[in-house]
């Protein structure tokens, strides 16, 4: 098969051997955190929940990549993980300016949630006006007839040779989705880092608890980045280029990364807990 | 069903300049240790070497994983590596002498189990998935640590951590004003990630060169240490600082212009390049 035709590897399907073998990892991660530091299971259990959130709400973002700059697919124009770090790191921002005023838990998680859809609205908006008034191309779906939520006809305004165009209302309804889940579950692994570490660093370094928290805040924000990127990239590879939002078939393939982040949350959440553990 | 689209023609094997990179990054890292041995902060310089040893080998995994479609764009890789190395590197910074070590060790093993996910889980199936992450995330490890190194003047958990402050002449301990607690980490984060998908970013194509891409990332390390090397003034002392800040910059002039030669002479030539292969998920 010559390089030109063939596809990218990865398919739908789901393998089932895989999938198990990283359920039995993520129980075996769980038990390490029991066996090493018993009061971190609850956040490392949290942590996870953030990830999949993160990883379950990517697949809601329009991503059009190269294609999508061209005006030859929906979407928009840049990579997943790069969209996703865009989303997520803003609503990190809003839950930790929430957490800094004192916030209750959960009023912390819904303003990050809230940070990372406003960023997305409002990227959505300003793709669509560089669509619409700077490329002049009309917002058309490539893989659904008709707009899923207005009902919309989208054939007629699609153009010959692409896969549609611009950013459908869905898209743009699945962006703002897509960075609430994005946004709030990076602020939960904040969260919970940081509650950890304000609670067992200062018995860890021998200081004050007033001098461990900018130590605290750094590692758990670090931390939190670096879970959201892996997240972000580990669901970049399961949409593998291009997804128009929740009606595109790919959207279908969330199981696995639902598994994957589960996974990799709970790896890179027990090593960050063990630093006040060892 | 898997598809390489770029295959490496010449040049220096992946496998000479992975071991190269990492036994090069250990030693530099463990030349800052001088630091510790004399007590002075003269040595920091070494951390900056780590640093740019560590991302040419680092920018080579990425040509070898990107030149498989995966679809992502390249930037992806470089934001995997270091998000998997950062949480690796401040676990082993607690080990103390033997953090490079265990750095390397654990950014290897949350790679490895990293690479299986998205390669059986994920169903990505790109032969040098799992080896690819493995290396980036003990890439990411160490340039991290590297970075550490040149601004802090060590490894150690506890030199990340503290810092000291002179006020009307008493020299005070802080916390604030650290590598972790000023979270300069944040900024060397994305100073190495930016470097590191940079290179393969810029080159690849039909004309691609082995030693014009390894030249770009050089020279892009070189510019990061430069700007990690003026944030090491508030740190370390104002001597060792300058140190390390002429070698970043001598370096970067010397690679910059190298690198300008190479674009010049790949420039030049005529290359018979095939169409674009269409690889992208779309």
């Amino acid at each position: 098969m010559s390089a030109v035709a063939a596809k990218p590897a990865a398919g739908g399907a789901i393998n089932w051997t895989a999938m198990a073998v990283g359920v039995v990892m993520f129980l075996i991660l769980m038990g390490i955190c029991y066996y090493f530091y018993p009061t971190g299971l609850m956040p490392l259990l949290l942590i996870v929940v953030g990830g999949v959130m993160i990883g379950f709400g990517v697949h809601f973002v329009p991503v059009g990549g190269a294609p999508a700059a061209m005006g030859q697919a929906p979407g928009i124009a840049t990579g997943v993980a790069m969209l996703a770090a865009g989303g997520g790191l803003a609503g990190l921002f809003g839950g930790a300016w929430a957490a800094a005023a004192g916030q209750d838990a959960l009023v912390v998680v819904i303003t990050g949630g809230i940070g990372g859809g406003l960023m997305m609205a409002i990227t959505c908006m300003m793709v669509n006006f560089v669509y619409v008034f700077g490329m002049g191309i009309p917002a058309a779906s490539g893989k659904v007839a008709n707009d899923p939520i207005t009902g919309d006809s989208q054939a007629e305004f699609k153009s010959q040779g692409t896969e549609g165009h611009g950013l459908p209302f869905v898209s743009f309804v699945g962006g703002v989705i897509g960075g609430l889940f994005a946004g709030a579950g990076g602020t939960l692994i904040y969260l919970e880092l940081l509650e950890v570490y304000k609670a067992a660093l200062p018995g860890v370094m021998q200081i004050t608890a007033a001098q461990v928290l900018p130590i605290a805040i750094s590692a758990a924000g670090m931390f939190a980045v670096g879970m959201f990127l892996v997240n972000a990239v580990l669901t970049a590879y399961n949409i593998t280029g291009t997804i128009e939002g929740p009606h595109d078939p790919k959207f279908k393939r969330w199981p696995r990364s639902v598994v994957a982040s589960a996974v990799a949350s709970a790896l890179c959440g027990l090593v960050a807990i063990l630093i006040v553990a060892l | 069903m898997t598809v390489k689209v770029e295959v490496i023609e010449g040049g220096i094997p992946h496998n000479k300049i992975m071991i190269a990179g990492i036994v090069s990054t250990l030693v530099c890292l463990y030349l800052t240790y001088l630091n510790v041995l004399t007590s002075t902060e003269m040595f920091s310089f070494f951390g900056g070497l780590a640093v740019i040893a560590a991302l040419i080998w680092g920018s080579h995994t990425i040509k070898v994983l990107c030149s498989y479609g995966i679809g992502t764009g390249v930037p992806s890789a470089g934001m995997i590596a270091f998000g998997s190395g950062v949480i690796a590197m401040l676990l082993a910074t607690k080990f103390g002498f033997y953090a490079p070590i265990v750095a390397a060790v654990l950014a290897a093993v949350i790679g490895f189990i990293l690479g299986y996910v998205s390669n059986n889980i994920l169903n990505m199936k790109i032969p040098a998935m799992v080896q690819s992450l493995t290396e980036m995330a003990v890439v990411g490890a160490l340039t991290l640590m590297g970075f550490a190194a040149l601004i802090t003047g060590g490894f150690t958990f506890a030199g990340l951590t503290t810092g000291h402050v002179t006020v009307m002449g008493m020299t005070l301990l802080t916390h604030e004003q650290s590598f972790l607690g000023g979270c300069l980490i944040a900024v060397a984060f994305l100073l190495g990630a930016i470097a590191i998908q940079h290179p393969f970013n810029a080159c690849l194509g039909p004309g691609w060169q082995q030693d014009r891409m390894l030249m770009l990332t050089a020279e892009c390390g070189f510019l990061s240490m430069i700007a990690a090397a003026i944030m090491s003034f508030a740190l370390i002392s104002t001597g060792s600082a300058i140190i390390s800040l002429l070698i970043a910059i001598i370096g970067w002039v010397y690679t910059y212009k190298e690198y300008m030669v190479l674009s010049k002479r790949d420039a030049a030539a005529w290359l018979d390049a095939k169409p674009i292969p269409e690889v992208e998920g779309h």
